[in-house]
């Protein structure tokens, strides 16, 4: 009976792993390809995720460039680990820790929202700055991809059923968000 | 929420020429440009799911005369629960905030009353979702009913 409810919790972590390699797949273009081109009666100017952040920190708005970097870049990063280590704990048996690993997932899906940041940025740039020859920004292909990351991840978030977690486990089971 | 949604959001100026944007403004733009996934997303985001949840969450607390009107309070508990996950505005105030500060030095800004009732309108919704209950008001206790005359 123990071993037939693992294994159910086994098949649940698939579509998850399938989601959440595919967001990794999804945030090497989203960080590679330029995300805006800003155009101010001078040369075009593309940038990446990270370039447009560190152009921030040279222009002194460092806090505003650790938060670009810390939402765009970082929290990507530690919700594909965290989801990953989470999958790869229940592959592996029952987790030792399931409490711990409860609170991992629940960071994961509380921080998520945040990588979100990005693509309302360029949405916003775009629309407002318009003034023809004198300045103009435009969206790239590289914040389609960013976007796809995040939904991606999200979708991966939520295709991982956090009772596979207490599968097997001997601890009792407690309400994990509440 | 309308006034969020239609007036002016931040206007910005350079060298004479002005140029107002709604919340919606963007949304607009992507879709011209033909980004039209990123236009709905970011629609869906920033707009459109914020308004069901007030709008699921303001049913669900609806006073108890108007309750023989909700078909199945169970499942717009859990619809609110799901339109959760993509309503964001909060994330994009803070996107409208480090816009600003990043525009500083290119155009002049200015905040429009769209902004603060956007602003409003997400502090309500954080709020209302702090206190959500998902349990629908027809499953909760009532106090019992006071005995009439016979």
């Amino acid at each position: 009976m123990k071993r037939a409810s693992f294994n159910l919790g086994l098949k649940g972590t698939s579509a998850s792993s399938a989601l959440a390699i595919a967001a990794a797949l999804m945030l090497i273009p989203a960080n590679l390809l330029p995300v805006l081109t800003t155009d101010t009666s001078g040369p075009e100017r593309d940038d990446t995720i990270l370039s447009g952040a560190l152009e921030l920190w040279r222009q002194g708005l460092g806090a505003i460039a650790l938060i670009v970097i810390t939402a765009s870049i970082v929290i990507p990063i530690l919700k594909l680990v965290g989801l990953g280590w989470i999958i790869l704990s229940v592959r592996g048996g029952p987790p030792r820790n399931p409490q711990r690993m409860t609170r991992i997932y629940v960071a994961i899906e509380f921080i998520g929202r945040w990588s979100m940041l990005d693509v309302f940025l360029a949405a916003f740039l775009t629309g407002l700055v318009r003034f023809g020859a004198l300045a103009t920004v435009e969206a790239r292909s590289g914040i389609v991809a960013f976007a796809a990351a995040v939904i991606l991840t999200v979708l991966a978030t939520q295709a991982f059923d956090p009772r596979a977690l207490w599968v097997g486990s001997a601890e009792p089971k407690p309400s994990p968000f509440r | 929420m309308p006034p969020a949604f239609f007036l002016q959001f931040i206007g910005a100026g350079k060298l004479g020429a002005e140029r107002v944007s709604t919340l919606l403004t963007g949304v607009g733009v992507l879709w011209d440009d033909g980004m039209r996934a990123l236009a709905v997303l970011v629609l869906l985001c920033g707009a459109l799911l914020p308004a069901l949840l007030l709008g699921a969450m303001a049913v669900l607390h609806a006073p108890q005369r108007f309750e023989r009107w909700i078909a199945s309070p169970a499942l717009l508990a859990a619809a609110a629960r799901s339109l959760e996950l993509g309503a964001i505005p909060e994330v994009q105030v803070l996107a409208v905030l480090v816009a600003l500060l990043k525009l500083g030095s290119l155009v002049n800004v200015t905040i429009g009353p769209g902004f603060w009732f956007y602003c409003a309108m997400t502090f309500c919704l954080i709020l209302a979702e702090c206190l959500f209950d998902s349990q629908p008001s027809q499953e909760r206790p009532r106090a019992p009913a006071q005995a009439g005359p016979p």
